[in-house]
This record gives structure tokens, C-alpha cells and sequence, in this order.
């Protein structure tokens, strides 16, 4: 990273309380003091975001995080020194409808540029209209291997691919703790697929046995016969590929059933605080994957998380910082391309290597997949989250092995 | 040991699939209209139930008649406003009404609590007690204790009681019922409010033992229908069974295939009785 990019960050950090201020006491860009005003016609950017059904819940994260930066640009002399725009549908969560969207929003609406759906697959879905198009998707919500496996040509990734979640905890945590066995359950969605078979694959290679791999269906209410299966074998470790609601489920069924495992870890959930507070104290020692969290010292992190909080009264989970950090990545690419030109913008987004607010940065190898991002290993210990992989931005240490349930 | 394990759980699931479906029944058995929004009934008390708790700390247990009594009031009403104007009316006539009504309390349900899966944590029902090495899930061994008490109590209420029994001759025979100064238009309202009731306590109960959400009743109606079919479209007792047989069914199918066949056991089923014994276990063919 450019020592001047650097400096345009700590600006823009400076920037961001005061816009924001300013947006809601309704003069615009009185305290404002580094930019002028934009002018012109407004860069009008589309998207589609489930912000209802299933994956409404986590879908609204990315989209606010798509309003804070638009009223922040606006705020701080715009995009080129136009003023932003963002033209933003509900897809609620469906592949279909978040297709035909982006398509509305091309040929239609026609928006200058577009950023990416939630949910990985609305996004394998978009990505084909997209493509068709020649206009290039940051994926600022998605992360199914099965995306960048497509031969989409302008596609790029804004954090670690869901096969590389379990990674970490398979290869580093499992191996250090000296576990030997896994069972590996998944959902039969594109994305928990994705990661209960990555799960499965770096098992293979860290030498620990798959002793059970099973799907279910999606919004199943029930799994007691699936863990019932699974305690018959007594694994070291559950590992489940499944998003926030079979988390709860999962992990509640394998309580009432005595399921006693040493490690206990879920793609989606156990990094959210909806798990703590649906679980309370049987959320303890749950592990998960994040992407990003509040505490990750990576440049504009904390004045993102300040604004935020600011401007929508809660705290942002590590989808809002990753639709987030899909805006900057725009904004950076668009600013060295320095004019609105689809081709050129999509080779920049082949080589452009920047920080953002996620950890590790933006880097993508040659079919757009992200590279650069590094996930983070969160554990609950006594209701408080804390990052324990890897090392150098770990918060705490890591407890284990779980305790059975009834010593807890 | 395994085995065993899994018929417990599939009882202890039929339990609550009982409690859905023996109002569903009931409902249908006075009316002869299949209610599509039954499920939202359902979601209903398990909203209740959830913000009873959370909000005013109310043990959800303990508040179970207070949801069934408001849920319960509530289906009294909308037999009063909208359904008793279908009675009697082609079956097309109901179904677009109570799926009408269906999607309407889903799409405010969506709009004031949002799609967020939620779910009541108490923890005094959690864990489970140890039969030998059969587990038995706190939570799920209550709900079904209760949903017996409640279906059974209900059944002792249509047999013994005067009302319950205006109930059942309206079931069996409307007009002369009515000949014989049953005034089964008040009928028609009670059996819904009991039915909403019944609804309504089984949502209270799913959201201890499992994860509720605004659209959680579609996931149920489709196996509450196929239980009253296969027990018997207005058989009390019909239901009560089918119901078990179907929370066996699925945990036995999951445990010898995959959970994602045993989804799919409640349409079979549903298939196989239609094709074998249309009439189901205590139902009287039409003529």
C-alpha cells in the first residue's frame, strides 16, 4: 500500500464523522472540511440486497453498509467529483428475482456500475446477467467456491472463498489440539455446501478422518437423527456448513441429544450475536469463522465502525464491513481508472492490491477470486467473542476442549 | 440402543405435529374447510410466546393459556368476520379465503418482526435426561406431555361435555343438529377459536424446542394435511395417530437414508393413503 493511499484513508477517516454529522442535522456540507461539494450528473450504482425472507437479517447489514458510503461520498466531494447514487432493490433472497433485478437495473435503469447481491446464491445467479453485459461485479456479499468455478471473466472476489473457512481451525487449531476425527454436516445450499466440503477437503489434507458427511435439506426444523447418527461415532469435532438458524438448531439438538464433542464449529452464526443471545451460556466455546471485526486494526476500521454505529444505532457485523469494503474497492479501482470506462475498470480490479478495512486487503488471482483476505477464528468464551486465530490479531487464547454439557 | 433412541424422538416429534394437526382436523371436521392459515395461527402463539418471554420475562410454559386464550379469541373473531361467510360454499371458496388470510398474517408478521429465525431460550428445558443411553430431550418430552394433555383433554371436552358434544353432532350432521336446537352457527365459532387454540399452544411449544420464524407456518401446513389425510379428514383420534406416525416415520427414514429424504415422508405418505386407502385410518369414505 502507497504511502499516499494511506494518507487519503487517515483524510477520509477525519472526513466521515463530521459528514455524517452534518447528513443528519440536515446541513449537508456546512462542517465539512476537506472536499467540495460534487457536482455534475450523479455515478448512479445498482444493486440488489435481501432485505427480507430467509436472508433478510444478515442482507440489511450489507446494504446499510452500501447507504453509509454513498452518504459519506457525498459528503466528501463525491466519486470523480460527481455525487453517488445508489438505485437499490429487494431481492428477498431469492436467485430468480435477484436476476432479473440486475437486469431491470442494466438495461432499464441504466446504472453506471453495479455492486454485488447478498448470499452466495443470488449472486451465482446475478453473476450470469452481469457478465452478459460486460459489466464488471464486486462480490461484496458471497463467497461459494462454485462463483469464480464458473468462468465468469469479471468477477471478483471481496473476501476469502467459502471453502477456505474451516481452513484455519481444521489445519492449525484441530492439529495443535491433537484431534484426529470430524464429522462434517451441511445444508444443501450453494454456500454452506461450498464450506462443509472445503471442510472436508483440508480434513484430507491435515490427515484428520471424516467419520460422517451428510447434507439436509434447507429450512429443516429437525437434525436429532442426524447428530443421533453422528454421536454413535463420536467424533472429535462437529463441523457444521450451515447459515445463522440450523447454527441454533444444530447446536441446541446436540445439547438435548448428548452429543459430546471436543470442538464445536459453524460457518455462519457463530460469529454473530444473535448466536450468543438465541444460546446464552451453551454458545460458549462455539468456534466460527468472521471475516472482519470491530477490533481488526486495518486502516479506517474503527471510523467505519464509528460511523456506522452513528448513523443506523446498532453495530455493524462483518457483513455491513464487507459490503463496505466492496464500495472501496469500487471506489479505488474507479479512481485510478479515472473515468467511467467498464473494460478498463475490470482489468484495474485484475491487478489493483489495496488495503481496506478488511484484514489482509484486496487481491485477486486471474479467475477473480479473492486471495488476499485473511478470515479470522472467533470463539465465544463467557458471552464474549474473542479472536483467537491467527495469532498476530488474536484478542484472547483459545479454551479447549469443550467441556461436556452437563459440567458446564 | 440407536434404534430406540430414534422411535423416541420420532414420538416425542409426533407429539407436537398432534397438537397442529388435531385442531386442524377439529376445524375441518365441523366446517368441512380445510384452514390454510393455520399455520400462521401457530406462528402467532409462537411470537407470543417468544415476546412474553424476552420482553417480560414471562416462563413460557406459564404463559401457555394466556396465548391460547388471546390466540384463540382471535380465530373466534375471524370465524365470526370472515370464515362463516364460506361455510358451506364450494371448497374453492374457503381455500382462496384461508390462504388469503394465510399470507396476509405472514406478510405483517414479516413486516413487524422481520424474517430473523428466533427462539425462546429456556434454559430450565434444555439438555436432556438419560434413559439408559437413550437421551431424552427436556424440552421435547414437556412439549409432548403437554400436547397430550391438551389434545386429551380436548377429546374429554367432545365426548363428555354438552357443548362438545353439539360440536361433534354438528361434525357428524349439521342439519339435524340444527333440528334439534343446536344453534351450530356459535358452534362453527368455538370449534375455531379451540382450533386457533390448539394452534397456538403447539407454536408455543416450537418455539422452545426449535427456531421460529414469521414464515415457519408454510413448513407445517403441508405435513399437518398430510396427517389429517392419512388419520382421517375429521377423525380426532385419526389425527392423533397419524401424527406419531409421521414423527416416526421421519426419524426412521433419516436414520436408515438421509435427512434430506425424510422431508419428504409426510407427501408420501400422503401419496400412499390416497392411492391405498383414501379414507385413511378412522375416516368414512364419501359416498
Amino acid at each position: 500500500m502507497s504511502p499516499l493511499h494511506r494518507r487519503s484513508l487517515v483524510q477520509r477517516g477525519a472526513a466521515i464523522g463530521a459528514g455524517i454529522a452534518s447528513v443528519r442535522g440536515g446541513h449537508l456540507f456546512a462542517q465539512t472540511p476537506v472536499a467540495e461539494p460534487p457536482s455534475g450528473d450523479p455515478i448512479r450504482i445498482g444493486a440488489s440486497v435481501s432485505t427480507s425472507g430467509p436472508n433478510g437479517r444478515t442482507g440489511l447489514y450489507q446494504q446499510e453498509a452500501y447507504k453509509l458510503w454513498e452518504a459519506q461520498k457525498n459528503a466528501a466531494g463525491g466519486l470523480l467529483g460527481r455525487p453517488v447514487e445508489f438505485v437499490i432493490y429487494d431481492d428477498q433472497s431469492d436467485p430468480t428475482t435477484g436476476a432479473r433485478l440486475y437486469e431491470k437495473l442494466i438495461t432499464e435503469d441504466e446504472v453506471d456500475l453495479v455492486l454485488g447481491p447478498y448470499a452466495s446464491g443470488v449472486t451465482q445467479a446475478v453473476a450470469q446477467v452481469t457478465e452478459q453485459y460486460g459489466m464488471p461485479l464486486l462480490v461484496a456479499g458471497a463467497s461459494a467456491n462454485s462463483i469464480w468455478d464458473s468462468g465468469f471473466s469479471m468477477v471478483f472476489g471481496v473476501y476469502s472463498v467459502a471453502g477456505d473457512y474451516f481452513k484455519d481451525i481444521i489445519t492449525n487449531i484441530a492439529l495443535e489440539q491433537g484431534y484426529t476425527t470430524a464429522a462434517v454436516i451441511y445444508e444443501d445450499a450453494v454456500f454452506p455446501m461450498s464450506t462443509g466440503e472445503g471442510a472436508v477437503k483440508w480434513c484430507g489434507e491435515a490427515g484428520i478422518e471424516v467419520v460422517h458427511e451428510e447434507s439436509y435439506p434447507q429450512k429443516a426444523t429437525d437434525v436429532s437423527t442426524l447428530l443421533t447418527k453422528i454421536r454413535d461415532l463420536n467424533p472429535d469435532m462437529l463441523i457444521g456448513g450451515s447459515y445463522l438458524p440450523d447454527s441454533v438448531l444444530i447446536h441446541r439438538q446436540a445439547k438435548d441429544l448428548s452429543l459430546e464433542c471436543k470442538l464445536y464449529t459453524y460457518s455462519v452464526g457463530a460469529a454473530q450475536p444473535d448466536f450468543v443471545e438465541t444460546l446464552g451460556a451453551d454458545a460458549d466455546y462455539v468456534l466460527g469463522p468472521s471475516m472482519w471485526e470491530p477490533e481488526v486494526e486495518t486502516p479506517g476500521n474503527k471510523e467505519f465502525f464509528d460511523a456506522y454505529v452513528e448513523m443506523f444505532d446498532r453495530e455493524p457485523d462483518y457483513h455491513a464491513a464487507t459490503g463496505y469494503a466492496g464500495c472501496q474497492i469500487l471506489e479505488q479501482a474507479l479512481t485510478n481508472v479515472g473515468e467511467i470506462d467498464l473494460e478498463a475498470l475490470a482489468e484495474e480490479l485484475f491487478s489493483l492490491e489495496i488495503e481496506n478495512i478488511l484484514p489482509g486487503g484486496y487481491k485477486v488471482d486471474e479467475t477473480g477470486k479473492q486471495v488476499g483476505h485473511i478470515p479470522l477464528t472467533v470463539q465465544w468464551q463467557d458471552g464474549e467473542k474473542v479472536i483467537v486465530a491467527p495469532t498476530d490479531i488474536a484478542t484472547g487464547e483459545i479454551m479447549l476442549p469443550t467441556p461436556p454439557w452437563d459440567e458446564r | 440402543m440407536d434404534f430406540l433412541q430414534i422411535v423416541v424422538s420420532g414420538i416425542l416429534l409426533g407429539g407436537v405435529y398432534a397438537l397442529f394437526a388435531t385442531g386442524l382436523n377439529l376445524i375441518f371436521g365441523v366446517m368441512k374447510i380445510i384452514n390454510l392459515g393455520h399455520g400462521e395461527l401457530m406462528m402467532l402463539g409462537a411470537y407470543i410466546t417468544f415476546f412474553l418471554f424476552t420482553e417480560a420475562g414471562v416462563n413460557p410454559l406459564l404463559s401457555i393459556p394466556l396465548t391460547a386464550a388471546v390466540v384463540g379469541i382471535f380465530g373466534f373473531l375471524l370465524q365470526f368476520a370472515l370464515v362463516e361467510r364460506v361455510v358451506g360454499q364450494p371448497i374453492i371458496n374457503s381455500l382462496l379465503l384461508t390462504f388469503g388470510l394465510s399470507t396476509l398474517m405472514m406478510g405483517v408478521a414479516l413486516n413487524l418482526w422481520t424474517s430473523n429465525y428466533r427462539s425462546v431460550n429456556y434454559t430450565a428445558l434444555s439438555g436432556s435426561w438419560h434413559l439408559g443411553e437413550v437421551a431424552i430431550s427436556k424440552g421435547r418430552a414437556v412439549a409432548f406431555l403437554i400436547s397430550l394433555l391438551v389434545t386429551g383433554g380436548m377429546w374429554l371436552f367432545l365426548n363428555r361435555s354438552t357443548f362438545g358434544k353439539a360440536i361433534r353432532a354438528t361434525s357428524e350432521h349439521p342439519q339435524v343438529a340444527q333440528l334439534c336446537g343446536i344453534d351450530i352457527r356459535k358452534v362453527r365459532y368455538v370449534t375455531f377459536g379451540l382450533g386457533s387454540a390448539m394452534a397456538a399452544v403447539a407454536g408455543a411449544l416450537i418455539s422452545i424446542i426449535f427456531t421460529i420464524s414469521p414464515e415457519m407456518g408454510r413448513m407445517f401446513i403441508g405435513k399437518g394435511f398430510a396427517i389429517i389425510v392419512l388419520g382421517g379428514l375429521g377423525s380426532y383420534v385419526g389425527a392423533l395417530l397419524g401424527a406419531i406416525v409421521l414423527g416416526v416415520g421421519e426419524t426412521v427414514t433419516a436414520y436408515f437414508t438421509s435427512t434430506q429424504l425424510s422431508e419428504g415422508v409426510a407427501y408420501l405418505i400422503l401419496l400412499l393413503v390416497l392411492v391405498v386407502r383414501p379414507a385413511g385410518f378412522f375416516g368414512k369414505a364419501e359416498d
